[in-house]
């Protein structure tokens, strides 16, 4: 910032008489754009902030502070001097007159909140195909899975990003997130499901990723969703109490073709058979294709 | 979360208006990044206040060192919050009711229990979920709003689909062709369970049972300092302004939509009882917020403790509104076990502004008030509102008479200015149209004013009330013997009963 500040200032002395225009274009005109705000305010927003206000326009710009949230901090115009800073005053009043300011498109004024840029991340928000009392989480800066609270089941997983909440946010919910990335595994439904309706019962935190709780003809199950190492993959992993007497089958059949892995029970194809021994605790990875 | 903070204090000091001679109006700061449309708040045992915003997050302020922590995120639009005595929050977000717990206490939430979650959600943006509150018992009230035609349903929803309705299940979720059929769907529709009612849940969250009906988009749910529960509800169809609610077991409280889901409901459509019946069935407004000079969003209720405004105010209720730059006060009355109220602005013409959503009370008698608008008319970001101890004049009570009222000041009124008060009353149409315009309107001549000889209390004679009738007091002429004016000088009673 200090050495852009320095070149300013040093083309700002090299002219010889600089006109408001001039001046402006040099020291302004990457931050200030005339009806849109960018870095920083728009002209017509200045405009209605210091018309017939010459002397505070020059009071600010020599000394600026910062004012708004999301907003950096001007750096001091002391270098153009009052008289030039004058002369840019009179430009932007001209032309910002009877100027509308432009509706911003797609841009997310939070969108780099810290509740949202931070990984791992929970966020619950309508999201396309799930119910809706979806919840999005990304396992990492890649993987990214769905989970649906309304019938307690993993929906998908998608790499390549997270969720641009905004659709919804910037108004009132009548927009659904968008998917960053590609969807790699979506699930058919609850490898519960022959056991019965599901009860959701929230979900713990551990180190930044959920751990959900849901009861099925009497069993408490918890199941954490966790990034593959390596990449390219996610793990789930469940516990079921108490261990349930007979051997548990699981179905995860996917409309994507994923490679099941699983220290415990058997695989057939997308099914599962666990042992009763087994079925109280186990990890399945499921590397993506 | 750091918790260094740029501070950016705004104070105002605007001598024109005559609240700030009284109150200093000051924005603390947001905290950095997030958006800070506030959806619930809360006052913590030490006196930090807690937010929920827009986007999930619940954070805490504390007003000692101005700064934020982050206490849990990923909410689905929270718009309630209860803090629990040891130190969990309850909180309404949009698809359940979670308690957020801390119980490695670092600071922040690691355990998010679903309390409630068995109500209907048709994915339409307009369901919204308001509450809890809490009754002596412990038992939690929830109030769900019913969704807007302004969109359909999605394919997937969570709960029973009602089939009571001009439109079957796929039309309802066909977005392509709404816009055709959005008229057959009523302007606002209740298809899955209990949107629109009232839900009160056992404190452990265990039972639930369906407590009210009839509500549109109340966003503001309460008990007043009586343990009435009121709840107010925004100007729509079969809204003609926006009304307050004291809501009774099994009561009807005016729009139709979610009478489907009552017990025993002959299945006939909402759309097809005509307003004479749902006008017997219904329960009065306990008050009305005039639409465009009152509130025309009217928020969450809250009872004023000690020491933040004049001891006169002591108990009463308070109330946010979005739309209109003021708070609302409530002044109540009751007439042969009717409770009825008259409406007061707070902070008109002041630097306050407009969305108003929440509101909580620091330890040091502030009131916090939070704004957001979800698109609709509002503002953003958080203002703290303090008393400097002056008194200044008001109206404090008002009780109907058989012919008039009388009210209560908490200066004494100049006699010689009793000339310049005004009343009018006017009533409403309950209709399936949106709002209503005043109907009825007349002035209704002020045949005596007597001041006692305190100039205290004051008893009009406008010759009787009028039931059902809104009555406008316009005290803005009105002056104290010290020659200052009324803050909040104009009062709107709601007659649901005149004395006899």
């Amino acid at each position: 910032m200090k050495s852009i500040l320095f070149l300013a200032a040093s083309m700002a002395i090299s002219q010889a008489s600089p006109d408001g225009k001039q001046l402006f274009t040099t020291n302004c005109s990457a931050c200030h754009l005339l009806d849109q705000m960018v870095v920083g305010p728009s002209l017509v927003e200045i405009r209605k902030l210091y018309e017939g206000k010459p002397d505070e326009f020059v009071k600010w710009s020599i000394a600026p502070e910062r004012k708004r949230d999301g907003a950096i901090e001007m750096p001091s115009m002391v270098h153009v001097g009052e008289g030039g800073l004058r002369e840019i005053y009179t430009h932007v009043m001209g032309i910002s007159k009877e100027v509308k300011i432009k509706v911003q498109k797609g841009g997310d004024p939070y969108g780099a909140s810290p509740t949202h840029t931070s990984r791992p991340q929970v966020q619950r928000i309508f999201m396309p195909d799930a119910g809706p009392a979806a919840i999005a989480v990304a396992l990492d800066g890649d993987t990214s899975v769905c989970w649906d609270a309304g019938t307690s089941r993993f929906r998908y997983a998608w790499t390549g990003g997270f969720i641009d909440g905004y659709p919804y946010w910037k108004r009132n919910g009548d927009g659904l997130a968008k998917i960053e990335g590609e969807i790699r595994y979506l699930e058919n439904s609850s490898p519960f499901e022959p056991l019965g309706e599901r009860k959701f019962l929230g979900y713990k935190m551990e180190a930044g990723l959920p751990v959900f709780r849901y009861t099925v003809a009497g069993l408490d199950i918890t199941e954490k969703p966790s990034a593959k190492e390596g990449g390219d993959g996610f793990t789930r992993a469940f516990t079921v109490s108490p261990a349930p007497a007979k051997r548990l089958i699981l179905d995860f059949s996917s409309t994507q073709d994923v490679q099941y892995t699983s220290e415990k029970g058997s695989w057939s194809k997308n099914i599962l058979t666990l042992d009763p021994i087994d079925a109280s605790e186990f990890t399945i990875t499921f590397s993506l294709k | 979360m750091k918790a260094k903070t740029v501070l950016l204090y705004c104070l105002f000091s605007l001598p024109a208006f005559a609240w700030t001679e009284n109150f200093e109006f000051e924005n603390i700061p947001n905290p950095p990044g997030v958006d800070p449309q506030v959806g619930a708040m809360g006052t913590m045992k030490d006196g930090r206040i807690a937010f929920a915003f827009h986007r999930g997050e619940v954070m805490i302020y504390d007003p000692s060192s101005s700064s934020w922590s982050l206490f849990a995120s990923g909410l689905h639009e929270p718009l309630g919050m209860l803090i629990e005595d040891d130190g969990s929050i309850l909180v309404m977000q949009r698809p359940e009711l979670t308690r957020l717990k801390d119980t490695d206490g670092n600071g922040s939430a690691d355990e998010y229990e679903t309390v409630f979650d068995d109500f209907g959600m048709s994915g339409n943006y307009h369901e919204f979920s308001y509450g809890p509150a809490k009754d002596a018992e412990g038992n939690l009230y929830i109030v769900l709003g019913i969704a807007s035609n302004g969109a359909s349903m999605r394919e997937e929803i969570r709960g029973e689909f009602s089939t009571i309705g001009e439109l079957d299940r796929a039309a309802m979720s066909d977005r392509g062709n709404w816009n055709k059929n959005k008229g057959k769907a009523g302007r606002m529709y209740s298809r899955v369970p209990y949107r629109g009612w009232v839900l009160k849940i056992s404190p452990d969250g265990s039972k639930m049972e369906p407590f009210a009906s009839g509500f549109r988009s109340p966003n503001g749910i309460g008990f007043d300092a009586k343990g009435r529960l009121l709840i107010t509800d925004n100007q729509g169809d079969w809204r003609p302004t926006s009304p307050l609610y004291d809501v009774k077991k099994g009561g009807f409280y005016g729009h139709p939509a979610s009478l489907v889901w009552g017990k025993g409901w002959d299945g006939r459509s909402p759309l097809e009882v005509d307003s004479k019946e749902l006008s017997e069935l219904q329960q009065p407004a306990a008050g009305y917020f005039p639409q465009g000079e009152l509130a025309n969003s009217p928020t969450r209720p809250v009872v004023i403790p000690k020491g933040v405004l004049p001891s006169g105010m002591t108990g009463q209720t308070l109330i946010g509104e979005m739309n209109q730059p003021n708070l609302v006060r409530v002044l109540e009355d009751e007439v042969d076990g009717v409770f009825q109220t008259a409406l007061v602005p707070v902070f008109n013409d002041s630097p306050l502004g407009k969305g108003n959503n929440r509101m909580a009370f620091g330890k040091d008698g502030s009131i916090y008030v939070g704004r957001t608008a979800l698109s609709w008319p509002g503002s953003k970001g958080i203002m703290r509102i303090k008393w400097n101890g002056k008194p200044f004049a008001s109206l404090d009570k008002i009780k109907a008479l058989k012919n008039g009222f009388a009210l209560r000041f908490s200066e004494p009124i100049d006699p010689s200015t009793l000339g310049k008060l005004a009343v009018e009353s006017h009533t409403y149409k309950y209709h399936a149209t949106y709002g209503s315009p005043k109907v009825d309107k007349q002035a209704m001549e002020v045949k005596d004013a007597k001041l006692t000889s305190d100039g205290l209390t004051l008893t009009l004679d406008i010759g009787g009330l009028k039931e059902g009738y809104l009555h406008h007091i316009n005290m803005v002429g009105l002056r104290t013997k010290s020659g200052g004016k009324i803050l909040g000088a104009n009062a709107w009673y709601q007659v649901v009963k005149a004395p006899r």
